[in-house]
């Protein structure tokens, strides 16, 4: 018998119970609808964090926070060249604070910030970028962050406070004009004894960084060269700018000032390609460094995520197997009620295999609709929630949820492991009595006796 | 041909464990040549109908053998009997036995579509047989809208369709009238005279029994007599 006869066979047969047929398909339609909407969340989720997450950020970056080492934990030139030399190594970028609070002027108009000293070559190359101007080529030349021109205050000498309340520059205090070009004065200070001592270094702006890709984001940072920092180091006396407090005894601050090494305190090496990351990373974290990348976060995510999925995902079959009860029940129904055709077809030469293949079409069909209805209630039901739990949230709890947030996401996979879910379930659920219908004894159906 | 050499059948009844035995055919020898009627008579309980379903395979002998055109019938699995009577055996039954939610159409469209035929030759076969059955007007009936007489021309176009060689039939005219009786007799000989169908026939009707080529009597479960109707 051919596929064609055998499924027009079961439309047939199925249009004599539409009632019965309705209802079966209707619990398997909520039980994959169950599946698929459970499971939605942990995706939706998933996929939000991990947006987040990864969210303008370098995928190919690997932050180093030191090395597992008692006597020399930081980050030294020693292991930047190390790094440097690494295949797949695109650049290793090395940043460190100046260790003082330092105070910018630039004209009447003055701020307070940090000073952060920068390898520009190695930031280029790992893709810093600014919103104006270029990148310093001269000692003396720097970078401001992309908030510097917001930070700065117009200082007239009285104690007239420039500052709101929340720490933003009063309007008529705000600096407005170019800042590109101008002269950066410098301040650092430090002790002789008791005595407070300050310096300043002439710097000149040459470029603002770019935005801060997050809106809470803030920079107001200033970008020296090692160059400015050696000078400021030249002046303390200790590495990076530390100022010891007056009462540190002197052989604290002797050690201090002995130290020579230059400690980096934000190293990211970046790889060529995103597939290098990890051996990378695994590299230098068997040397004994402490790495960490996006990557690493992702694959601990991802993990995770597969695991409540996986758990969901499981729930979710639960449904499906209660739906396939109504199956068993709608399958075995119909072998009882057809026994006399199914004898009767027996009688004239039908195959058994052709019978079970039939009942087992039947189920799955019924299956299939459910799983396919299941899928589009799903769908819609995901579309609800994604676009009323945020209102409901934002109004219960006055927090607004992100514009981009998903608490409910159904990719493609998963309507296909639903129906897989479901074509399985329903098939063995078909099974027993498919079998069932082909020991129906010939004689006895058609004497009306099963 | 059929050939049936030393069938024995016993029916167990009761519970198991405590069934008791109720032998029904005792070392039967049968042949019956192609092309010839062959008409199987005796009282009710005699074994007859029993004879024919072992011959159907419906239900397997405890003894003996049975051939059919050369075919060891009864060593075949239940899958190789369904498709031997599918394409050898042709059946027609006392109470027609067609599916009733089917139309007549469909209940002779039924084997062709078991066998794997196209529909539209399906379609063309089958309309044809209804001609010969002078049955087109009523081809979209549901059994339940057609007479004795209709619904058991039906049967037989069932049983024609796949033009088998030998056709099976169990009191074909036990739910007719005499008329339709008579009519069907007629067309069953028109059936073995033009298209050599062999038919053996159960029946406890004399009128039916004359029809046969020859006319085996069974009683009480043994062939006692064979009679040839020449």
């Amino acid at each position: 018998m051919r596929f064609k006869d055998q499924f027009k066979f079961v439309r047939q047969n199925m249009k004599k119970n539409k009632t019965r047929i309705f209802m079966t398909v209707l619990a398997t339609a909520m039980g994959c609808a169950f599946l698929i909407v459970l499971a939605s969340v942990g995706f939706g989720l998933q996929k939000s964090i991990v947006e987040e997450i990864t969210q303008d950020r370098l995928m190919t970056e690997i932050q180093v926070h030191g090395k597992e080492n008692e006597e020399n934990a930081g980050i030294t030139m020693d292991d930047i060249t190390y790094f440097e030399g690494l295949g797949h190594v695109k650049a290793v970028t090395r940043r460190q604070m100046v260790d003082q609070q330092g105070e910018f002027r630039v004209g009447e108009f003055r701020a307070e910030g940090n000073a952060v000293v920068v390898d520009f070559p190695s930031e280029t190359k790992a893709g810093f970028e600014l919103s104006e101007g270029r990148l310093p080529e001269a000692d003396n030349e720097v970078v401001i962050g992309h908030d510097f021109a917001e930070s700065l205050a117009k200082w007239n000498g009285k104690e007239t406070a420039p500052l709101n309340e929340d720490g933003t520059v009063k309007e008529e205090f705000k600096y407005k004009g170019e800042l590109i070009g101008e002269t950066l004065n410098l301040g650092v200070k430090q002790y002789e004894g008791e005595e407070e001592k300050s310096k300043s270094f002439d710097v000149k702006i040459v470029g603002i960084g770019k935005k801060p890709t997050k809106d809470w984001e803030w920079d107001p940072n200033i970008y020296i060269s090692e160059k400015v920092l050696s000078d400021i180091e030249a002046f303390t006396g200790t590495p990076n700018g530390t100022v010891p407090p007056p009462n540190l005894p002197a052989e604290e601050r002797e050690l201090m000032e002995q130290r020579k090494d230059r400690f980096y305190s934000q190293v990211s090496i970046y790889a060529d390609d995103i597939e290098n990351v990890k051996t990378i990373s695994e590299t230098i974290k068997d040397k004994k460094y402490f790495a960490y990348s996006v990557v690493d976060e992702m694959e601990q995510i991802n993990t995770v995520f597969l695991i409540v999925k996986s758990g969901l995902i499981f729930i979710g079959t639960i449904a499906i197997i209660i739906a396939s009860i109504g199956i068993y029940n709608t399958m075995t129904m119909a072998v009882t009620e057809r026994a006399p055709d199914i004898g009767i077809m027996k009688a004239i030469g039908a195959n058994p295999s052709t019978i079970k293949r039939i009942f087992l079409i039947e189920s799955s069909y019924i299956g299939l609709l459910g799983a396919i209805f299941g899928t589009m209630v799903a769908y819609l039901i995901t579309f609800g929630v994604n676009w009323l739990l945020p209102i409901i949230l934002s109004n219960a709890f006055g927090e607004p949820i992100p514009g981009d947030f998903k608490f409910s996401h159904i990719p493609l996979s998963l309507p296909l492991i639903c129906i897989g879910i479901c074509l399985v379930v329903t098939i063995l659920s078909g099974l027993r009595p498919a079998r069932r219908a082909t020991k129906v004894d010939v004689l006895k159906a058609m004497r009306r006796e099963v | 041909m059929i050939e049936v050499k030393g069938l024995s059948h016993q029916f167990k009844i009761g519970k198991k464990g405590k069934e008791t035995i109720i032998p029904v055919l005792e070392g039967i020898n049968l042949k019956v040549e192609s092309g010839k009627i062959v008409t199987v008579v005796g009282r009710s309980g005699s074994g007859k109908s029993t004879l024919l379903n072992l011959i159907s395979g419906y239900i397997q002998p405890t003894e003996g053998e049975i051939f059919i055109d050369d075919h060891h019938v009864t060593s075949f699995n239940e899958s190789k009997w369904a498709d031997f009577r599918l394409h050898n055996l042709g059946f027609i039954f006392q109470s027609f036995q067609l599916i009733p939610s089917m139309t007549a159409y469909e209940n002779v469209e039924l084997a062709l579509t078991l066998k794997g035929v196209h529909e539209k030759e399906r379609k063309a076969q089958t309309e044809k047989l209804f001609k010969k059955v002078r049955l087109e007007k009523f081809m979209d009936h549901y059994p339940s809208e057609l007479s004795g007489g209709q619904q058991q021309r039906v049967s037989i176009a069932r049983a024609l369709i796949l033009n088998p060689p030998i056709i099976l039939a169990d009191e074909p005219t036990g739910s007719l009238d005499s008329d339709t009786e008579d009519e069907l007799l007629d067309f069953i000989k028109q059936l073995n005279h033009e298209m050599g169908i062999t038919f053996l026939i159960i029946t406890h009707d004399e009128k039916v029994a004359k029809i046969g080529d020859r006319i085996i009597e069974i009683i009480d479960g043994a062939l006692v007599e064979e009679e040839d109707a020449s």
